[in-house]
């Protein structure tokens, strides 16, 4: 276990989140909560064909009706964008073909919704309807129709991924044991509870305001720029509270752009909310995936090879898709040694809802392949599944065969925690039928070495520091707090530096006028990178503040301890300066102090083709035992409890990083046991929260969470991420706790009752008895 | 299309206004008396992020008609927070991590001031079953429902 | 989402309810909570200019040991010790309604007439437009059973099936005056989703009454859904037993959630009177009827599941109240 003694006043306590009092009384605003006068409603005319090519669509009736204000189709801002530079391939409204129920192929601005939803119902669109691809398989090789024409050699493939590091076949011509799964993931979405919503202003002066529940303010700022042929410098992005994302909000989504656009057209504010079925459809959730996996392993159990291969269905749009398609391989790199590993992995566009980044983003639906094969090999070598993995674990200070630079890991720690607290041995295979332990593991990147840049040498994050007369310290940067806390440790890391009070941190709403760049909060990157560039600016801050110090005592800075809101000869502690005196002091040279700090990753990784995928600064590290109960007749189970240990190096607000392992434990439980997109051919069936099954508060287990990690060298005060990778490992860890139940497998997420019924039964009709039943 | 006069009291205070016939509560809070804290989720009753009190009751405004409010009593987020400070219950969400995103927070703060009031020290059973209708996507229930039975004086 | 506009009638006596509805023939729905009509409303499905809101009329209310009124708001019956005490069936059934949210504005009367559900009818107007529109809204086909001209939406309401069970009966006002029947006879068994019931156009659901002998069984219910909150039943068994289990008198099932209306299964339950209730007799009873039911995919979980679930509800529903402390006969 880590210490809890701190060398920390703040950092490594309870936080409560800093915005906290006006969450909790309603005060905190929201992108809805704001207004503007003269306010537009606008609304969108969604694709009712999953592919079409669009012939004409005629507005003219729209435009006449009461109430409206302008009426607006795709060939105005044909500009392709997404959030990848190297696949922009979406347009703000469909041009020329629409490739899935929900493509957005027209807007109105009106003065209120009803006017709005009648101007909507007149608009005629004539279209020819072109064969739709709901299944990613028909788009692996030739179609009639490409749904994009980037579509390689005719197909529907968006990217095709092959890698191969050592030397797969011979491994398994050596190999003492095999086992070979292939795991199938239905579509989950983010569900947040926040629909999706933007205002946007233009005004005379020539300039455009756009607020917008965004995870990404920067690459939003980027992409309304490029379609909408406006310098950025005359774009104003501010991103107010944001309820919930996910990786929901973490693409420029074609509504923002809308929004701006019709602001444009009207000269008047437009505010856009999206209805929740209108938030299914635009998804980017985690993509429906096929993981076809081989695992070699020699007689004593040392893993010699994965040989994996994936069919990802990434609906309409590329998105994160390159990413995807490469992190559904290379995220199988930890937190195991495999010296041999090949991959082809493969994404198809088909014509439903686009796939993109949600939480554990690449690294979820191939973990779970990975730990439920580990399990069952586990079982072949007659070996703990503790012990399998404790024998593979990556070392720290270790290099994968991908080119992964690991730095710390305590992820044996996490084992230890995990199997002790849980009293695994005690109770694995021999809880009586229908009771059953599991173990899953996880391991998830903090922070993606690759910022989506114009150009990567720029810092990943800047912070900024202003302390003026009355004692405040107001802190600009662009990282997006949505709802994880990283306003708080933001505002956190400041203080401990400074040594000052928390409520003298002022962190100022993102508003890209004021706001340094940081690029947005997707992959666990903030609390790494942001709080790398927030210790450099308080440290550059408190150096002024050291010096004013020296000049008030006489004592060298060196010399110079900080206390809270107090700077003291470090030998002589009746010797100091009070916070205020020491600013006012400098001021005195300068007028208001300021500091800039910022975080640029090292270079790592290797040169072959896809090397950037995968590398990160940090890694982090989980193992965690569910114990779950199963009703053998109907099928249904419940998780009673769940040990969850987990390495996020230091963590830096205890309150945080338990608030984010208990809500990726409940949101990863959803993926398994009920939580999915369900289609009938391309069109959802189930968009509303009534019908997406997100569990209820008595389905949530018992959850002890075991925060074991050693300081990460390169973490800010030894932090690693703790927002995604705490959701990987809960599915495996489920899974295996059903096979321990009552001796199935079960390799088709969600796992619904039904199938856990029918695979009970298919046990008994084969005859094999499990724990004597 | 039809309007007439509703007599209500939100927050304590006495409102007299005409409203058309469709007009839903969850609206008049947000869009005609700017009471922005009650939250708009899903408008379709499933997320509970638009709960209020009507006459002390939990009630899903998305599917109230304001005519139903007639002669009642409204009470939103922003009528149970205290003109100083916080509502015990408010500040236990603060202080336990109860509110990440702080979208449903409303909504979870009335149903919980609700079920304290009518059982002063539930069961984490009863707790549980009492936020059954509000929805969190962030903290896994696991902090709301300390939260509460700390309140209650529960563990 | 927004509603259309509407008149909003508020009637204070079910007399003055019964005239509008006379008035307004064919361009009113009745409003009792909301819960069920009005995201309906939202999705602009089924859309009428006028609503007739039974808010206001007393005599619909209230909740004793023998009645419940219509307009009684599931959550006051949940809240009655008396009403739980004496029929453990109905209180299970209203526990498990939708989420307590709804359950503070939903109506007993508004649960019974519960608009029958499926997924290609609880959408929004796009997204029925984009498929075509369906027999139940708008249009002429069914997506669920395309060789079909019947509508197969499922009976989803929890407490029709628990009142059935205990033989309570339904107070209905109409035109020509009142009558009780029966709370099965509300629904036609012809099984149709859109032709549902068997009121008369503007006939109200005024209330509940039990019979004296419902208060001397031992009553059930059990219902199946993915999560324990927020859903609809995929199959929701009510059962009741008078007398000992040695000996019942009378065994009574009644099952929602399946099909059109929900149903009670007398034929194979009349067997069941007279003779110990032991396991093999609970689970003939419960196979029987398994073979009965058709459930089709309109709901969340498959058909074939639901059916075979029937037979596990079935018998563990019965074998809760085959004996006053549930114990196995012999």
């Amino acid at each position: 276990m880590a210490s809890e003694a701190s060398p920390y006043r703040l950092l490594g306590t309870r936080i409560p989140y800093i915005e906290g009092p006006l969450k909790v009384s309603g005060r905190a605003e929201y992108t809805d909560d704001l207004t503007r006068p003269n306010l537009l409603v606008g609304r969108l005319l969604r694709s009712p064909w999953p592919h079409a090519r669009l012939r004409s669509i005629d507005v003219s009736a729209a435009r006449k009706m009461p109430g409206v204000a302008a009426v607006l189709t795709g060939e105005k801002y044909p500009t392709t964008f997404g959030v990848l530079p190297i696949t922009h391939d979406e347009t703000a409204l469909a041009v020329g073909k629409t490739r899935y129920i929900g493509d957005i192929l027209a807007a109105v601005a009106a003065s209120d919704e009803l006017s709005a939803e009648r101007a909507l119902a007149a608009i005629q669109v004539d279209a020819e309807v072109l064969p739709e691809y709901s299944d990613p398989h028909v788009g692996l090789g030739a179609v009639a129709e490409p749904i994009h024409s980037r579509g390689l050699n005719g197909s529907n493939i968006q990217k095709e991924v092959h890698q191969h590091f050592g030397d797969v076949d011979a491994a398994f011509a050596e190999a003492a044991h095999t086992v070979r799964v292939r795991g199938t993931f239905a579509g989950v979405t983010h569900a947040f509870t926040e629909p999706l919503v933007t205002m946007a202003e233009a005004t005379p002066d020539g300039r455009l305001t756009v607020w917008s529940a965004t995870q990404v303010p920067h690459y939003l700022h980027r992409a309304l720029s490029e379609v909408l042929g406006i310098p950025l410098h005359r774009i104003r992005v501010l991103k107010p509270e944001v309820g919930g994302g996910f990786g929901g909000k973490s693409d420029p989504l074609p509504h923002e752009i809308v929004c701006a656009a019709l602001a444009l057209e009207t000269g008047r504010p437009v505010k856009m909310l999206l209805d929740r079925e209108d938030v299914f459809l635009t998804n980017h959730g985690r993509h429906p995936t096929q993981n076809d996996l081989r695992v070699a392993a020699d007689a004593e159990g040392h893993l010699l090879a994965y040989d994996l291969s994936a069919v990802i269905d990434g609906g309409a749009w590329s998105s994160f898709g390159t990413v995807t398609t490469y992190y559904n391989g290379v995220l199988a790199m930890g937190p195991y040694r495999v010296p041999n590993f090949r991959y082809h992995g493969r994404r198809v566009y088909t014509t439903k809802p686009p796939s993109g980044a949600m939480r554990a983003h690449g690294g979820t639906n191939v973990r779970y392949t990975i730990e439920t094969a580990l399990d069952e090999l586990a079982e072949k070598l007659g070996m703990s599944p503790f012990e399998l993995r404790m024998k593979n674990a990556l070392p720290p200070n270790s290099t994968t065969i991908t080119q992964f630079r690991i730095t710390s890991t305590s992820f044996l720690a996490c084992l230890k925690a995990a199997r002790e607290r849980s009293g695994f041995d005690e109770k694995f295979r021999k809880l009586p039928y229908g009771r059953g332990i599991g173990l899953g593991c996880g391991f998830y990147i903090s922070g993606s070495n690759s910022p989506i840049h114009f150009t990567p040498k720029m810092p990943q994050c800047t912070v900024h520091l202003k302390a003026d007369m009355d004692g405040g310290i107001a802190v600009h940067c662009m990282q997006a707090d949505i709802g994880q806390g990283s306003n708080t440790l933001l505002a956190a890391i400041v203080a401990e530096v400074l040594g000052v009070q928390l409520e003298r941190v002022h962190v100022v709403p993102v508003d890209s006028d004021v706001s340094p760049v940081d690029i947005g909060s997707y992959s666990s990157r903030v609390t790494f990178m942001m709080g790398n560039a927030a210790r450099q600016a308080s440290e550059r801050l408190l150096a002024l503040l050291l010096a004013a110090a020296h000049e008030l005592t006489g004592y060298p800075a060196k010399q110079l301890r900080v206390r809270e809101e107090r700077y003291e000869v470090a030998h002589r502690p009746e010797v100091g300066v009070s916070y205020l005196e020491a600013l006012h002091k400098a001021m005195e040279h300068s007028g208001a102090l300021q500091a800039s700090g910022a975080y640029t990753s090292p270079p790592m990784g290797g040169t072959h083709k896809g090397a950037r995928a995968g590398t990160a600064p940090a890694y982090s590290f989980a193992a965690y035992v569910a114990e779950a109960s199963v009703d053998a007749e109907t099928g249904f189970f419940a998780v009673e409890k769940v040990w969850a240990a987990f390495d996020c190096g230091r963590p830096l607000n205890r309150l945080a990083v338990e608030g984010q392992i208990e809500g990726s434990i409940h949101m990863g439980l959803g993926q398994f046991m009920g939580e999915s997109m369900n289609y009938r051919g391309s069109r959802l069936l189930n968009p509303s929260l009534l019908e997406y099954k997100i569990p209820t508060p008595q389905q949530m287990p018992e959850v002890e969470v075991l925060l074991v990690g050693a300081d990460d060298p390169e973490g800010p005060f030894g932090a690693k991420e703790a927002g995604e990778g705490p959701l990987v490992a809960i599915l495996p860890a489920v899974g295996n706790a059903l096979y321990d139940a009552v001796g199935v497998r079960f390799y088709d997420l969600p796992v619904t009752p039904d199938k856990v019924w029918k695979g009970i039964e298919r046990r008994r009709a084969e005859g094999t008895p499990w724990k004597g039943t | 299309m039809a309007s007439r006069p509703l007599r209500t009291r939100v927050n304590g205070t006495a409102l007299e206004r005409t409203v058309p016939d469709e007009r839903i509560l969850l609206d008049l809070l947000r869009e005609d008396l700017r009471l922005t804290g009650t939250k708009r989720g899903c408008d379709l009753g499933t997320c509970g992020c638009c709960t209020v009190l009507l006459d002390g009751r939990p009630t899903l405004s998305c599917l109230t008609l304001a005519r139903s409010a007639e002669g009642r009593e409204v009470t939103t987020i922003e009528g149970v927070t205290p003109a100083e400070g916080l509502h015990p219950v408010q500040r236990a969400f603060v202080e336990r991590g109860a509110t990440q995103c702080g979208f449903c927070t409303p909504g979870f703060i009335l149903t919980s001031v609700a079920l304290l009031r009518d059982h002063p020290h539930p069961s984490r059973e009863e707790v549980a079953r009492a936020i059954s209708g509000n929805l969190c996507r962030c903290t896994g229930y696991t902090k709301i429902i300390e939260a509460v039975l700390a309140v209650g004086g529960g563990k | 989402m927004h509603l259309d506009p509407f008149e909003l009638h508020e009637p204070a006596t079910v007399e003055e309810a019964l005239e509008l509805a006379g008035t307004l023939s064919g361009k009113f729905d009745y409003l009792a909570g909301g819960t069920d009509l009005l995201p309906n409303y939202k999705m602009h499905i089924n859309l009428r200019p006028h609503l007739i809101s039974l808010e206001r009329v007393s005599e619909l209310r209230g909740v004793s040991s023998n009645r419940i009124g219509a307009m009684t708001r599931l959550a006051e019956v949940e809240e009655s010790p008396d009403l739980s005490r004496a029929y453990p069936g109905v209180a299970e059934a209203v526990r498990e309604v939708a989420t307590p949210l709804v359950r503070a504005s939903g109506t007993v009367g508004g649960n019974l007439l519960l608009e029958t559900r499926c997924f290609f009818f609880n959408q929004t107007y796009p997204w029925r437009q984009s498929l075509g529109f369906c027999l139940k809204a708008d249009g002429d086909r069914c997506h669920v059973v395309p060789q079909k001209e019947r509508c197969y939406a499922t009976f989803s309401g929890d407490l029709a099936p628990a009142l059935a069970a205990l033989e309570a009966e339904v107070e209905v006002a109409g035109p020509s005056g009142r009558r009780r029947m029966p709370v099965e006879h509300l629904y036609n068994a012809a099984g149709d989703g859109i032709l549902r019931l068997s009121l008369v156009p503007g006939e109200i659901v005024v209330a509940i009454h039990f019979p004296e002998s419902a208060r001397r069984a031992r009553s059930a219910y059990t219902k199946l859904r993915v999560r324990p909150s927020f859903d609809f039943p995929e199959l929701g068994v009510a059962a009741a037993v008078w007398g000992a289990a040695e000996a019942p008198e009378k065994v009574r099932l009644a099952i929602g959630g399946l099909e059109t209306y929900p149903r009670r299964f007398d034929e194979d339950t009349d067997a069941l009177a007279g003779a110990p209730l032991t396991d093999a007799r609970v689970r003939t009873v419960a196979e029987a009827v398994t073979r009965r039911v058709r459930p089709v995919h309109n709901t969340f979980l498959p058909p074939d599941y639901r059916r075979r679930m029937t037979e596990v509800f079935v018998r563990r529903t019965l074998s809760r109240v085959r004996a006053p402390n549930g114990s196995v006969a012999a």
